[in-house]
């Protein structure tokens, strides 16, 4: 990007990480704000200020420009947007419920995380979609939606509180880990690019990708419901797409 | 028995991915998969939806196939990155390890927009089909 009788992006980058120069970091960061204005308004309508949002988007384009290598042949906007988006994302994900969901689908959401362990337990299988429904009393349509609205609940963090869904601590279950397990633990789990999760996370996506336990068999392993399991799982995945990929988006 | 299909092409963007994770949640109410089949179609397909690196164009399309036995997932177009990811092993992000642990099958096409991954998980025989 130039800006006419200005620099390129490109020579403010270079004056930047080359020269130090501080006023041309300044520079891109206000001719990048734009971009982070645009990014975050696709946020703003999940009950965030939009001026928050900017400030957080702010923070990922300003770790964009310090961490940007000059020696790539992309944009700089090209390498900002997912960080600047993953910043954003982050800050919901911290937020727990990151979109208004009505008290009754959170409430069915809840309720549809103990009878999947119960049915798991009674069935001997993971039960389906029609098996749920007919057990919490309701068309299969509302499980799908509160399924669904379940997807705005971010995993409890390590510090929550035991007894989310009535559940222990989680910290104090994974301790509990068999032996057979930590002697299994091999270099993945060790593998910089996981860096970014804390020890609860690396364990658990540990058992389901290196180990090949299934969701269910992670719950109980670990003492936990299998939606707070998915849960964690997914949020394990979000931090590693929003940390590890635009790291090395320049190099792709 | 041919395969039926459904195609539904959205906004590249965050709040439109749950209409595609609905959808799938649909289909598989009608396949009477489980709830952890469910989870697993439905993680697979953000792992590859949520990464803005693959992002060609302002719209993705989701293609879901169902045949006796089995369904298809196919998303794109997606950026060459994707292939790149594949076949990485032990990267931070692993992405191939993570599908091959989902589904049951992963491959990856191209054509002249870009790439498409297709992913397939089998399944029991759907509510209505012959020999349910």
């Amino acid at each position: 990007m130039t800006v006419a009788g200005g620099r390129s992006d490109r020579e403010l980058l270079v004056a930047y990480r080359e020269g130090g120069d501080d006023e041309a970091r300044e520079l891109l960061i206000e001719r990048h704000l734009p971009l982070v204005r645009s990014l975050a308004r696709r946020y703003a309508n999940r009950g965030e200020p939009l001026d928050d949002l900017v400030q957080v988007g702010s923070i990922g384009l300003i770790k964009a420009i310090d961490r940007f290598d000059l020696e790539r042949g992309v944009e700089l906007t090209t390498y900002a947007t997912p960080t600047i988006i993953g910043e954003i994302k982050r800050y919901f994900r911290d937020k727990g419920w990151s979109v208004r969901v009505p008290r009754g689908l959170q409430e069915l959401s809840l309720r549809l995380s103990q009878l999947v362990d119960e049915l798991t337990v009674q069935l001997e299988r993971s039960p389906t979609i029609a098996e749920l429904a007919e057990a919490a009393d309701v068309e299969e349509e509302e499980v799908l939606e509160a399924l669904e609205s379940g997807q705005a609940y971010s995993a409890a963090s390590l510090s929550t509180p035991a007894g989310e869904e009535g559940e222990p601590d989680p910290l104090e279950a994974i301790g509990e880990l068999e032996h057979e397990y930590v002697v299994s633990e091999d270099r993945a789990i060790l593998e910089p690019g996981l860096a970014v999760l804390d020890e609860r996370e690396r364990r658990i996506i540990h058992l389901r990708f290196w180990v090949g336990l299934t969701q269910s068999q992670i719950a109980q392993r670990v003492g936990i419901s299998q939606m707070h399991v998915s849960r964690l799982i997914r949020r394990a995945l979000e931090k590693l797409r929003d940390e590890v990929a635009p790291a090395r988006r320049p190099g792709a | 028995m041919s395969a039926d299909a459904i195609t539904l092409s959205i906004p590249r963007e965050q709040p439109y991915y749950g209409v595609a994770r609905l959808v799938v949640g649909g289909l598989a109410a009608r396949l009477d998969l489980s709830y952890e089949q469910l989870e697993d179609l439905q993680l697979a397909l953000a792992s590859v939806l949520e990464r803005e690196g693959y992002r060609v164009g302002d719209e993705v399309t989701i293609r879901l196939l169902v045949e006796p036995g089995r369904v298809g997932l196919e998303v794109g177009p997606l950026d060459a990155r994707v292939e790149d990811d594949l076949g990485r092993e032990h990267d931070g992000v692993f992405l191939g390890r993570l599908l091959e642990t989902l589904v049951d099958d992963v491959s990856l096409g191209k054509d002249r927009d870009g790439h498409w991954l297709r992913l397939e998980k089998r399944v029991p025989k759907a509510r209505g089909e012959p020999g349910s």
